[in-house]
């Protein structure tokens, strides 16, 4: 058992398990639950194949080094995408994710399409269900299969722990919700989503790195100085963007003060 | 073309860190493989860290830049 791969896997899949529970408990309130659930699980048997074709495939035939750098630059560009949304959030520039307001917005769509709570299978409510559950499920096949497919040359139960943390989320993010019965605003979802991006972005430098050939000093234990290195480069961004942000509004108070009577004197010629 | 973009913004959806991680990796290519570049072997993680937070850097100035 990895438990660093586990554990990251663990955290970034409970995200997109999060996101994709809050779309089927609307489609279950809003239209039915038959409809919601019918287009989850078949979600859920699409991603299932898909795990089990390209994670074979990609451990079979793909050479490690080779694999580690693709693997590498793709967990960079997740995680620096994921890193970006979360340092906007917390410096003010863009709105903080809010499930609660994502739950209410998306029952207004369902409303205004005129659908009801009715007990048949709703098509409309299927697809909603499946393409979100898809969607966010296949970020978490993503994760299981980068993640775990990189360790596997060298420890050969890589993708096992990657799914196992990709399922205790799963779980625990099904039983909280079915728990509090409600969005799961209780979530920092902003917080996660900053640690999973520096997760990705560390894991993703390290492995790319490696894949060039480059050996880390102190081996895998670089992985943590990797992290603190973006940790305080991230929140060094933040307090630029909280300071700037501080500077344009001064900037636009100053530009609107009325212009007062010994200024407009002055001006006059 | 709607495939290519849905993989886009699925992976991605930024410009900046698109460009910017390719050109990590092209950088990252010459240093390892033109023999004269071969003595910045040894600092190819450094600079792959260097580069990644100069992208993040970049992508949140436009950021900034567009919100003016």
């Amino acid at each position: 058992m990895q438990w660093a791969i586990a554990s990251a896997s663990f955290l970034a899949s409970a995200v997109e398990f999060v996101e994709a529970f809050t779309i089927v408990l609307v489609v279950g309130i809003t239209i039915n639950w038959r409809s919601s659930l019918l287009g989850a699980f078949a979600a859920a048997a699409t991603l299932a194949v898909i795990i089990a074709t390209l994670g074979v495939a990609l451990v079979k035939w793909v050479p490690i080094n080779d694999f580690r750098l693709v693997v590498g630059i793709i967990l960079i560009l997740f995680g620096l995408k994921w890193l970006k949304k979360a340092i906007l959030r917390y410096s003010g520039l863009k709105a903080l994710h809010d499930e609660e307001a994502i739950f209410e917005e998306t029952m207004a769509e369902i409303r205004a399409r005129g659908e009801t709570i009715a007990p048949r299978f709703q098509p409309f409510g299927v697809a909603l269900a499946y393409k979100s559950v898809l969607l966010e499920g296949l970020e978490v096949a993503f994760i299981v299969i980068t993640f775990g497919s990189s360790l596997t040359g060298t420890s050969g139960n890589g993708i096992a722990s990657a799914a196992i943390g990709a399922t205790l989320a799963g779980i625990l993010v099904i039983i909280a919700g079915a728990i509090i019965r409600a969005p799961l605003t209780k979530v920092p979802e902003n917080t996660l989503k900053f640690i999973v991006g520096i997760m990705l972005t560390s894991f993703g430098t390290f492995w790319a790195a490696e894949g060039f050939g480059f050996e880390w000093p102190l081996s895998d234990a670089f992985i943590l100085i990797i992290i603190v290195i973006y940790l305080l480069a991230s929140y060094g961004l933040v307090t630029w963007l909280k300071w700037n942000k501080q500077r344009n509004q001064a900037m636009a108070i100053t530009d609107n003060a009325p212009i007062s009577a010994v200024e407009q004197e002055e001006a006059r010629p | 073309m709607k495939a290519i973009k849905a993989i886009y913004n699925f992976i991605v959806g930024d410009m900046i860190i698109l460009i910017g991680v390719i050109g990590a990796l092209i950088i990252l290519a010459l240093i390892n493989t033109v023999s004269t570049l071969a003595p910045l072997h040894v600092a190819t993680g450094y600079v792959l860290i260097a580069v990644v937070i100069g992208v993040l850097t970049a992508t949140l100035y436009r950021e900034v830049k567009g919100k003016r």
